[in-house]
């Protein structure tokens, strides 16, 4: 008798597995049905970008009616956020269907480099949306386009380049092993948020800025910014058109690091509640507020995964980070 | 000229009945909200925002401004009755507000001082705003690294005037704190430091708990321990209501000059990227410590108060012009009401101005609508506040420990602020024991990790070169203050030898 049991229990995991993402109804104990208020945290501030995709969330869910509870976003900011993210990972029982957590390409790089938290420590549960970065110019700029920094720099010049933290830095490191320079020949300074560093090459104190399209877009139409290279593997549209791949201005290749957006919940959330939530996910995805309020206003690249395919997306870009930040 | 039209534009957008509605529910909340400890203008911005996107923009905005103004009018309320600073800025005004208040029993007077020096510096603040805004922010967009090094280390040496009688304790008080504010994350490389292993560590020291720690607990450890000896609630003696708060002329004329230079300092160093309302009011101080005062600064020295409350509310006005003309944020809560532009569907950036004259020219006519309404509001509630101090110790006791812990709790909703605060707590009332002053402590808390962030970017940008800090004009004029600030004593005291050694001769 119980061997079958296990057998069964088996069965029923591996069959709520594959379908995961599709539909939730046949799961052994029926389908999951939230019936409490649901907690979702998130790791940085409120008015940031995670806490206004945080929100933008769950009121599509609400509005749109797509869930019958009240959810409740709290800010953990504590310890740059990674107490949050513990508390999450750490939460069991039946608490743990209630619960998600906002999480970033940004928020898994700093857990992984001063944690001993992993991305297998929690679910995965989809990912929503990605976004990648340009390189601009300020009007104070001495140089006309990037490769003439590169050569600058190739020549003893000091280039510098501002940027916000996690994803930026990624990319600079990224960028600088493809063109084979040195941090002290392109320097990189850290500022507190993509803002920051826009007011420094306002102000003509650095020579460019690595930044995501949406918060340099209003500067771009002012033409206080200038695109002058795009980290993708193909051309933006739009305003930011001019600026050319990495492959364009030299023989290099692409450089992208993708900056993604995702949803997590606690390792220990059943099965049945984590279809539900990766399935509610991808049906906000297809909402036209979504796509239009969000996606478009903030330029982002529509890209649902759900659960099967954001972890393991997830597990293969934290692999990547940690090898080549020699983390083990 | 043009600017005046559009103010004049913007006044009839501001008054409308609608709009002086809300300036006025803004203006109570910012009243009360400032007042609170630990619950600053941010998370009263942060928690009215989501409120207000059913509003049109304006209107939100008009609220959210006001809210965010009167906050530098509520912080120095506690700050004076009850020496807890509802707010950083507010720490400069406890110097000498709370030995007013208490020392020379005149807390009405004290209160009276704050709120009009609040205005007078407000209102400056915001009369250079209207018609320099857009020139004023490129002005503070030439402040780099280097020019902020060199003005941060001016602001650093008058700490020493704060260290008190004995220098070895004042030094030794400053380091601690720089030390505390070095825990957690290093901003430019995102290297741990000092975390020992401890996840909440990693965070760093959290700003407000560890002040109202500092400040406001330790206050009330000490009643707890004093109350044995002589009763302290001796405020039966003073005169509680609003006449007798009145301010003499004399009196007006020793809050004027300060309240006018440090609205002038403060506007300037709220335009500034990063410096916001806690350096204005702290440069404020500094000033007026050089300049002359009636009675000694920290004594209960009107001229203190004044030019610290006037710097505080200059610098918040001076704040909007980088938010409203490059979509700048200058503080916390400019960042917050920045994503608030964004729900609303206006596009925070160079060209708000140009694109949206009616918003942005009500916002500043509602500053100075604001303005008024809270100076009418704060100096009504004198005599309720006055109250406070007729509250029997006993009582006093168990309430200000729990607003400092429902104000160290909501700075990031967690038991962590809350823990912080006893520490910080019973540290600050062993230190004042022991005649430590805590106020350079708290300073070089603040200062320091400035300081430090931008230091290290002047030198990645020169490449590790001290150039910079010479060769840009800005910056090699404040270096100059700055040396011959340091050198003024060292000079005049070697002088003072040399006039002596001949006496003697």
């Amino acid at each position: 008798m119980k061997s079958r049991k296990t057998f069964l229990a088996a069965g029923v995991i591996a069959v709520s597995l594959i379908i995961g993402g599709c539909n939730s109804k046949q799961a052994s104990s029926g389908p999951f049905v939230p019936k409490e208020n649901v907690s979702w945290v998130v790791t940085s501030k409120p008015g940031g970008g995670s806490d206004i995709y945080t929100r933008m969330i769950s009121d599509i869910m609400v509005s749109e009616k797509m869930l019958d509870q009240t959810i409740l976003v709290t800010n953990k900011t504590d310890g740059g956020g990674e107490i949050g993210r513990n508390e999450v990972a750490n939460t069991k029982g039946k608490k743990a269907d209630y619960t998600l957590l906002t999480f970033n390409s940004g928020d898994l790089m700093p857990m992984v480099q001063n944690t001993a938290n992993r991305s297998k420590n929690f679910r995965i549960l989809a990912i929503m949306a990605v976004d990648k970065q340009l390189i601009f110019k300020g009007e104070k700029t001495k140089y006309q386009d990037f490769s003439q920094a590169i050569e600058a720099a190739k020549n003893g010049k000091k280039v510098v380049i501002g940027g916000s933290k996690g994803d930026d830095i990624a990319t600079y490191e990224a960028m600088l092993a493809e063109i084979g320079l040195t941090q002290n020949q392109m320097s990189y300074i850290t500022y507190d948020s993509t803002g920051d560093a826009i007011t420094a090459i306002l102000g003509g104190h650095i020579e460019f800025v690595i930044s995501k399209p949406a918060a340099a877009s209003e500067y771009v139409e002012a033409g206080s910014l200038i695109p002058v290279l795009a980290l993708a593997e193909e051309r933006y549209t739009g305003n930011l058109a001019d600026a050319p791949t990495l492959s364009e201005i030299g023989d290099y290749k692409n450089v992208e690091i993708p900056v993604w957006r995702g949803v997590a919940a606690p390792a220990a959330m059943s099965d049945a509640a984590a279809a539900y939530w990766s399935d509610l996910l991808g049906k906000v995805a297809q909402t036209d507020k979504w796509n239009t309020d969000y996606l478009e206003k903030n330029k982002l690249v529509a890209d649902y995964k759900d659960m099967a395919e954001a972890g393991e997306y997830v597990t293969k870009y934290e692999a990547d980070f940690m090898a080549a930040n020699g983390i083990k | 000229m043009q600017n005046l039209q559009l103010l004049l534009h913007g006044f009839q957008t501001a008054l409308t009945f609608q709009n002086v509605g809300a300036a006025l529910i803004g203006a109570v909340l910012g009243l009360i909200v400032g007042a609170m400890p630990g619950i600053g203008s941010l998370a009263g911005v942060a928690l009215l925002l989501p409120l207000t996107y059913k509003f049109n923009p304006t209107t939100a905005i008009i609220m959210l401004g006001a809210l965010y103004y009167s906050n530098m009018y509520g912080g120095s309320f506690s700050a004076i009755l009850l020496n807890i600073p509802g707010d950083s800025p507010a720490i400069m005004t406890a110097l000498d507000g709370y030995p007013m208040a208490s020392k020379k029993k005149r807390p009405g007077q004290a209160l009276l001082t704050a709120d009009l020096s609040s205005f007078i510096g407000g209102s400056i603040g915001i009369c250079i705003l209207t018609f320099t805004g857009p020139a004023l922010a490129n002005l503070g967009l030439k402040f780099g690294p280097s020019e902020m090094t060199a003005l941060l280390l001016i602001a650093m040496t008058s700490i020493s005037w704060l260290v008190g009688e004995n220098p070895t304790k004042g030094v030794v008080i400053t380091m601690f704190g720089i030390i505390l504010a070095s825990i957690g994350m290093d901003t430019l490389s995102g290297v741990p430091r000092y975390d020992f292993g401890n996840m909440y560590l990693l965070g760093g020291i959290p700003f407000t708990p560890y002040i109202i720690g500092a400040v406001g607990f330790s206050q009330v450890i000490k009643l707890i321990m004093e109350r044995d000896q002589g009763k302290g609630g001796a405020a039966t003696d003073m005169k509680l209501t609003i006449r007798g708060s009145m301010i003499t002329k004399h009196d007006f004329r020793r809050l004027l000059p300060p309240a006018l230079r440090s609205g002038f300092l403060g506007t300037f160093i709220g335009v500034l990227p990063g410096a916001g309302a806690t350096t204005g009011s702290f440069m404020g101080y500094a000033v007026q410590k050089k300049m002359k005062s009636e009675e000694e600064l920290g004594t209960g020295a009107i001229e203190g108060i004044a030019s610290c409350e006037a710097a505080n509310n200059a610098a918040a006005a001076g704040a909007f012009a980088p938010l409203l003309a490059l979509g700048i944020p200058g503080s916390g809560t400019g960042a917050v009401l920045l994503g608030g532009l964004m729900m609303w569907g206006l596009n925070p950036g160079p060209l708000l101005f140009t694109n949206e004259p009616d918003f942005t020219w009500g916002l500043i006519a509602s500053l100075f609508l604001s303005n008024i309404l809270t100076l009418a509001i704060a100096v009504c509630v004198i005599p309720f506040l006055l109250k406070i101090l007729s509250v029997p110790v006993k009582y006093m006791i168990p309430c200000i420990t729990v607003v400092c812990v429902v104000g160290s709790y909501s700075s990031s909703y967690s038991m962590y602020g809350v823990l912080i605060m006893f520490l910080s707590g019973i540290a600050g009332y062993l230190l004042d024991k022991n005649d430590y002053p805590t106020a350079p402590m708290l300073l070089s808390f603040v200062l320091a990790p400035l300081l430090e962030s931008n230091m290290r970017k002047a030198f990645i940008i020169s490449g590790g070169s001290l150039d910079i800090f010479f060769t840009r004009p800005i910056t090699c004029v404040l270096m100059v203050v700055f040396f011959g600030v340091v050198a003024t004593p060292v000079v005049k005291s070697m002088m003072k030898n040399k006039t002596a050694g001949k006496a003697s001769k």
